[in-house]
Order: structure tokens, then sequence, then C-alpha cells
């Protein structure tokens, strides 16, 4: 190909076409930081320019609305799905994949199978069941039902077939036991896979919504997407103090993407592979 | 052979040790609910009790205009938002991946960024930009686009319009991603091959770019069927649950409603979600069987 290309009408329109699509999506965000320092008759009407009103939008924020508690609600939740998550997933991946079974391979089956029932169908029973055990509005309840997920299980067993199972063989010709084959063997050159995978499960808990929704009644309970939700609710609504716990809830996410973009996209296109 | 046989067992007993909590909690948070909802499905709730009604809920239904207009919105927004999103982020990937190289690092980065926020922020952000004096309608008046603010949010065919610009511009370029991967995994040498049996530019593209790219597409219309039939969040903080005047109902938000927001009647929530099983089991079912046809091929 050669290094001097002539800019042909073609690719003048293409680069418009790019970059206007590139604004749209950027704007909302450049709209929402500058949102942050307005009052709410002007984050209301769009002000492009920076106000002088993000020290009361905070204070609001943080004291009225508790963003912090939020904050914190969220971030625990978020951790202990990754944590129990990485452990009983990438435990039952590599089960599946290295010590293949007959009935196991069922096992798999059915549960590639359940992939396909919306979390809408699953909600109401689910919600008799923690209400049952009086386990309503914790946090465990909305821990507990993500820690499992059969797509993050597919998504592993799919890396854990290119380990090499001669890996294995030797190490057990050594006399090395099963689990640490797996601990200190297997799942140290599978950083890759785990990254991804806690991404994508951390993904799934940050941004949660319909189950926390359910199970969640009190405000010392409240995760960010239920704060923001119920916020809009009210009838005056803070905008300010609104864009704030906004970006606040955006920007975990925002730089776990900015630096980790290669797992954070392998975790998305896993399921393709 | 006796100490093999133990040695298998050991290996076997390993194995079931490695799925058992996944299977537990499996059994707890899956099956479990699917199986107790078959009780559900059958019972009435008034209040605290709840008395039998076999079919019934299933009756009821089939006399229940706003749960059949919910089914309808959701078949609408498949229909179409999932192939406009599918023509920008199929537009913008062969766009970005041809030339442009100093740039397309960042754009990729620009146009994918709407995919790092959650489906209540979506929400929050366009209603907020959507306010009948916001934004949007302020710019385009000043601009003189329009003469009068448009209800983006009251009024029943632009709630719906709203719902579909949300939607695209949370997952277009999500979308886009899976395209690029797929186009970049195209041997160049093919387009050199075309090249000189004078194929034009657009030749190549519907003769070997598009060909290559189904299964990614039929991958991208999979995911998006299935989020589209579950459709919660957005018509739930967006426009009021499914309003105005349930002019954007779907029906995740119906069945929470009926559950949990007006009446705690369980059995009929549980009796609808099965519809929604119903549909997506079918849809699922029919991609798969297209998906496998393409990798037989």
């Amino acid at each position: 190909m050669s290094m001097v290309r002539k800019w042909s009408a073609g690719r003048i329109l293409a680069l418009f076409v790019l970059l206007a699509a590139a604004a749209v999506s950027v704007f909302p965000f450049i709209w929402m930081v500058i949102g942050t320092t307005l009052n709410p008759n002007d984050v209301l009407r769009g002000i492009l320019a920076p106000g002088r009103d993000f020290a009361s939008n905070w204070v609001k924020a943080t004291e009225n609305y508790n963003l912090p508690l939020f904050f914190f609600n969220s971030l625990k939740i978020a951790v202990l799905t990754v944590v129990f998550g990485l452990v009983v997933n990438g435990l039952a991946a590599y089960g599946f994949e290295k010590h293949r079974s007959k009935a196991r391979d069922k096992v798999f089956g059915v549960l590639l199978l359940t992939l396909i029932i919306p979390q809408i169908a699953l909600v109401i029973p689910m919600f008799r069941m923690f209400a049952f055990f009086k386990l309503l509005d914790t946090h465990a309840a909305i821990v507990l039902p993500s820690i499992m997920s059969a797509f993050i299980i597919f998504f592993m067993r799919q890396n854990f077939k290119m380990f090499p199972t001669e890996i294995m063989e030797a190490a057990r010709v050594d006399g090395a036991g099963e689990m640490g084959i797996f601990l200190r063997i297997v799942t140290p050159s599978m950083q890759a896979t785990y990254a991804s995978a806690a991404i994508y499960l951390f993904l799934g808990q940050w941004n949660s919504y319909l189950w926390p929704l359910i199970t969640v009644l009190s405000d010392a309970k409240k995760t960010l997407p239920i704060a923001m939700a119920s916020m809009m609710n009210a009838y005056t609504i803070e905008y300010g103090a609104l864009m704030v716990i906004v970006c606040i809830s955006v920007l975990p996410v925002l730089v776990l993407f900015l630096s980790m973009q290669k797992q954070f996209v392998a975790g998305l296109l896993g399921s393709i592979k | 052979m006796e100490k093999r046989g133990m040695y298998q067992r050991y290996l076997n007993r390993f194995g079931w040790f490695c799925v058992a909590p996944a299977m537990i909690l499996f059994a707890l948070f899956m099956l479990y609910p699917i199986v107790s909802s078959l009780y559900y499905v059958t019972r009435r709730w008034k209040g605290m009790t709840n008395t039998f009604i076999g079919l019934g809920n299933f009756v009821r239904m089939a006399h229940d205009t706003i749960f059949q207009l919910a089914i309808a919105h959701n078949f609408l927004f498949m229909i179409v938002q999932i192939p406009l999103m599918i023509f920008l982020a199929l537009v913008l990937a062969v766009l970005l991946n041809q030339g442009i190289r100093r740039l397309r690092g960042a754009l990729r980065l620009a146009i994918f960024l709407p995919a790092v926020t959650s489906l209540v922020v979506v929400s929050v952000l366009f209603r907020v930009i959507l306010q009948e004096n916001g934004f949007l309608n302020n710019t385009m008046i000043s601009a003189h686009l329009i003469k009068s603010p448009i209800g983006w949010l009251n009024d029943s065919f632009w709630a719906k319009v709203t719902i579909v610009l949300a939607m695209t511009w949370r997952w277009t370029g999500y979308n886009m991603v899976f395209f690029l991967v797929g186009l970049q995994s195209v041997d160049p040498e093919i387009y050199e091959a075309a090249e000189v049996d004078g194929a034009s530019k657009a030749r190549q593209f519907f003769s070997i770019t598009l060909p290559l790219l189904v299964p990614v597409i039929l991958f991208s219309a999979v995911t998006s069927t299935s989020g589209t039939m579950q459709l919660f969040d957005e018509p739930n903080i967006l426009t009021w649950q499914g309003g105005p005047a349930n002019a954007t109902m779907t029906a995740a938000v119906y069945i929470y409603r009926q559950a949990f927001y007006v009446n705690a009647d369980f059995g009929y929530a549980t009796a609808m979600s099965y519809v929604v099983v119903l549909i997506s089991g079918v849809f699922a079912f029919v991609q798969m069987r297209l998906l496998g046809e393409r990798k037989a091929k």
C-alpha cells in the first residue's frame, strides 16, 4: 500500500461521518462533567460552559443524598461478587474442561441451556425465597445470586481449553496433587482470562438494576444505580447533585476500561471465539 | 489394575469437587426458581392469600390488552432498533477499517465510550437532556430546526423514539467493536486479488466483506434480540415505567409492575414471564440454527 494517499472526497466524507459519530458518543460525557459545576436550572438548559456550583453540588450529593454510602455499598457488592465469582466459576470451568466426564458434560449442557432464560422470569420466585429466609434488604441478597454465571463458566472454559494437558500430566508424574496443579500451575498462567472474567463480573454487578430494585428496601442499603433511579422519582430533582453522582458512578468503569482496554474488550468478545 | 481404578475415582471425585460450589448456587438460584415457578403460575394472589386457579392466569392474559401491547412494543423496538444499530455499527466499522490510520485508535475509543455507562446512567442522562425545556429542544429551537419543543418524554410517538435513541447511543459502539474484529480477520490478499480482477469497492464490500461478516452480524442480532426482549431499565427510568400512558410499556416493566409495584400478583406475573421465556426460547432456537448452519458450511 502506498504511504501517500490522496484526500479524495470519499475519504473526507468517511472522516466526517466518523467524527460526527465520535462527537455524539462523547458529548453526553462532557455534558455531565460540566453539569457537576452548574446550578440545577443550567444543567437542564444545557449550558456548555463550566459554572461555579461544583462545591455546593458536591455538598448536596454527599450530605443530602449520601453519595459516599451508596458508592461504598456498590463497591462492596461488586468486589465481593468478583472475588467469589472468580473462585467459583474458575474452579467450575476447570472441572468441566480438564476433568471431563459424561455426567459433567450433561450438567454443563443444562447450564448453557439456562442462559436463554430472561432475568425477569427468575426474580419472582427468588424474591419469595429471599423473603422466606428473611434476607430481603441485605447485600447478601444481591451478591449471592450473581456469583455463579453460566456465561463466565462458558467463557473461562473456552480459555482453559488452550492450556496444554501434557503439563498437567507431567506434574502428576512428579507427584503433584490435583488442587496443587490447579492453584500453582494452571491458575497463574490464566491471568488474562481471570482479568477478563473479573471485569465482566464487576461491570454486571456495578450496573445491575432490576434485582437490587426489588430487594433493596431501605436507604442505607441502596447502590448507586438504585440511588440515581430513585432521585429521578423525586418531585424536585437536584440536577447538579445528580450529575455529581452520575459522574462518580461512571468513573470506576471508565478507569477500568482505559487502563485495561485489552482485557475489557476480550471480556466482551470472549463469547464469539 | 486396582490402583489405577482408585486413581481414576480420585480424579472423578476431584472433578465433582471443582464444579460443586457452582452447582449448589445453580440449584439454588436457577433450578429452584424454575421449579417453584410451576407452583406460582397456577395461583392467584389476593392480598396475603392465594388460591389455585389452574390455567386461569393464561386466560386472563388473553384479555389483557396492556400485556399484549407491551409484547408488541418489545417486537417494535426489536424491528426498529436492532437493524438501525447494526447498520450504523457496520458503516462505522467499515469506515474505521479503511485508512485514517492515525486517528483510528482515538475514534474507536470515542465511539466505544458509551458502552462503559450502565443502562441506568444512560436513562438518567437522556431523561435530563430530553426534557421539554431541556438541552436538545433548546439547541434545536435556537438552530431553527424546530419551532416548538418536541415531547421526547411525554408524547407517545416521541417517547418510543427516545427509547430507540438511548439504546442506539449505548450499543452502537459496542457492536462496532465486534464488527471491527471480524473485519480485521479478513485476509487483505483477498481484496488485492479482487482489485486485480477489477472489482469495484462496492462490489468488494457486497461479495467479500459482508458474507464474511455474517456470523458476527448474526451474533450481534442474537444478543440484541435477547436484550430487547428483556428491555427494562430504559422504559422504567427514562419514561416512568413505560409511560406516557403505556406508550413504552414493555413485557418486563409490566411484569415488574404486576408483581412488585401495583398489586403483588405473583401468579399472574409468573404466567406472563412464561410467555417471555417462550418467545426468547423460540428466538434463541432459530438463531442458533442459523449460526450452526453457517458454521457447518
